[in-house]
């Protein structure tokens, strides 16, 4: 008899979703977490009477949540307090212009007509494609399994409409973006996007274009922080009795006959279960966790050959004034072609930019609750940062860093911050892998190009390991919230399937 | 012979198509080749 009927490792939106569907079905959860709060990448954490936001900042794709809530008989809409954001951001772009993107797909088109009217005629076509792609593709490719060829046989046969948009998947971001743009102006507002997904335009594929146009499904901030939305989940989840244990460290995953058999903890603790659901870094969980003695040859060369995603540098500002800002979003962009050369010329020699883009998330324009009154929190997301500087550690080079880009800031996109700062916490990738325990800081665990993706990237359903199940950033359909809440209802179907 | 004479005139058109593709193109297909090796074994993942 085992103590749980699953045990689910790492209480993110992907470990929580899953612990709560499951715990629907009727099966005894535990989920354990390493650190003292849920959410992973989607948490809120409390400083000085500050509530900041860890990593992501909004929500898009409100509708693949709302999927998994609806499972359980409730709605996002009912167990999250959502605030809608609207304008979705605005794009302060390199040459001073200001291109807001209002929630209205019609009020948008107003504002292209506006920057470039050359460009209307494609955000119309533009506009029309990627509906037609959303429509087709967020129920079937988002929330099926992809871990094999046949599953992807299956779902182009369910949904044949998808190959219409096969072209989308051999093409990259920057690509399809030319294709309907020509101004260079809407170009550059779109430039930030691609980092969505982790990858910069020139190399992450096609069908990641929808993002900002997905934006206009609508866009949303839960109150009191992100973590609104794991706690959304806890909540369903412990209703039906699911456990949470925080500071609960895994160290090994037991694997006897080829077949789960439980966990063990770093205090030494067993904890033993038939079925575990892994909501960490695949690429570590099996090395290390399972062990190399448990793969195959093919299987160990597959995951040593995963690089990780990029890392993301953070700079939580807590001010005593207003912001000179309008939106919850703007983004500090840069030409489509500067950002590929940052990549290629920067990021992936290890060195990072003076000139920075990024995201401004003004949180507290959202919800004032967040901070004291009169007060306001930024959450800067910077330029990808690699996790390996040449020549120097991100530890080091901190202080220098944080001064360099409050002094950037205050020069440029926020004027009189300086004179205002009451907080300021650079986090950098060496920070989000101490505190996350995400290997190198990956934000998304793997990149999340063609060849990291479906069945490329590890299966929701172990091919060696029985009773193993992954769910997160590390599986199909990859990083981001509503993904990994995708991933959460996948592996819930899986473990519906083949765990009776 | 004739098969190696197709062959080789297959990978000198691919060639040409590749050199003529943008920029932009280029990075994301080298991206892909540069990882074409490794889809084999991840597939295992």
């Amino acid at each position: 008899m085992s103590d749980y009927d699953v045990v689910v490792i790492g209480a993110g939106c992907g470990g929580l979703g899953i612990g709560a569907l499951l715990s629907h079905q009727g099966r005894k959860v535990l989920v354990v977490e390493q650190s003292n709060l849920i959410g992973g990448c989607c948490s809120t954490f409390e400083q000085k009477g500050y509530r900041i936001d860890l990593g992501a900042s909004i929500i898009e794709f409100p509708q693949v949540i709302d999927w998994c809530f609806k499972r359980m008989g409730t709605s996002f809409f009912d167990e999250v307090d959502l605030v809608p954001v609207d304008p979705t951001f605005s794009a302060m772009l390199s040459d001073g212009t200001k291109v807001t993107y209002p929630l209205s797909l019609e009020e948008t088109r107003k504002e292209i007509m506006r920057v470039a009217p050359e460009d209307v005629k494609g955000w119309d076509k533009y506009s029309k494609k990627f509906q037609g792609f959303i429509d087709t593709a967020l129920d079937g490719f988002f929330v099926s399994p992809m871990n094999n060829f046949t599953d992807m046989v299956k779902l182009f046969a369910k949904t044949p409409a998808l190959l219409k948009y096969n072209s989308l998947f051999f093409s990259s971001y920057e690509g399809v973006i030319r294709k309907y743009f020509k101004n260079e102006k809407i170009i550059e507002s779109f430039s930030f996007h691609s980092f969505y997904a982790g990858q910069p335009p020139a190399l992450l594929p096609g069908h990641f274009a929808m993002l900002p146009y997905a934006e206009h499904a609508g866009v949303y901030y839960s109150k009191g922080g992100m973590i609104g939305i794991p706690k959304g989940f806890q909540k369903c989840g412990e209703k039906s009795g699911m456990k949470i244990r925080l500071n609960t460290a895994v160290k090994k995953i037991l694997v006897s006959k080829k077949r789960v058999r439980g966990v063990v903890l770093e205090d030494g603790t067993e904890i033993t279960s038939d079925v575990v659901v892994s909501n960490i870094n695949s690429r570590k969980m099996y090395l290390e966790m399972i062990g190399e003695e448990h793969l195959p040859w093919l299987a160990k060369a597959g995951l040593k050959s995963y690089t990780y995603s990029m890392a993301t540098p953070m700079l939580y500002l807590c001010l005593n004034y207003t912001p000179p800002l309008e939106h919850h979003h703007t983004l500090m962009t840069l030409p489509m072609e500067k950002v590929n050369n940052y990549w290629f010329n920067h990021y992936l020699k290890g060195s990072f930019p003076k000139e920075q883009f990024g995201i401004l998330s003004w949180t507290t324009r959202s919800d004032p609750s967040l901070a004291p009154k009169g007060h306001h929190i930024i959450a800067v997301t910077l330029a990808p940062g690699v996790y390996k500087l040449k020549g120097t550690t991100w530890d080091q080079e901190k202080p220098r860093l944080k001064e360099e880009i409050i002094n950037y800031l205050d020069k440029t996109y926020l004027p009189g911050l300086k004179e205002h700062i009451v907080l300021a916490e650079l986090s950098t990738p060496s920070d989000f892998e101490k505190r996350l325990r995400s290997p190198e800081g990956a934000i998304y665990a793997l990149r999340q190009d063609l060849p990291h993706s479906m069945m490329f990237r590890p299966a929701a359903k172990s091919k060696h390991v029985k009773g193993l199940y992954l769910v997160g950033a590390s599986t199909h359909p990859g990083g981001g919230v509503p993904t990994v809440i995708a991933s959460a209802m996948i592996g819930a179907d899986l473990i519906e399937k083949y765990e009776q | 012979m004739k098969a190696l004479i197709i062959i080789a005139a297959v990978i000198v058109f691919l060639i040409l198509i590749y050199l003529i593709q943008p920029r932009s193109r280029k990075l994301f297909i080298k991206n892909l080749l540069k990882q074409l090796f490794y889809l084999f074994p991840r597939y295992f993942t």
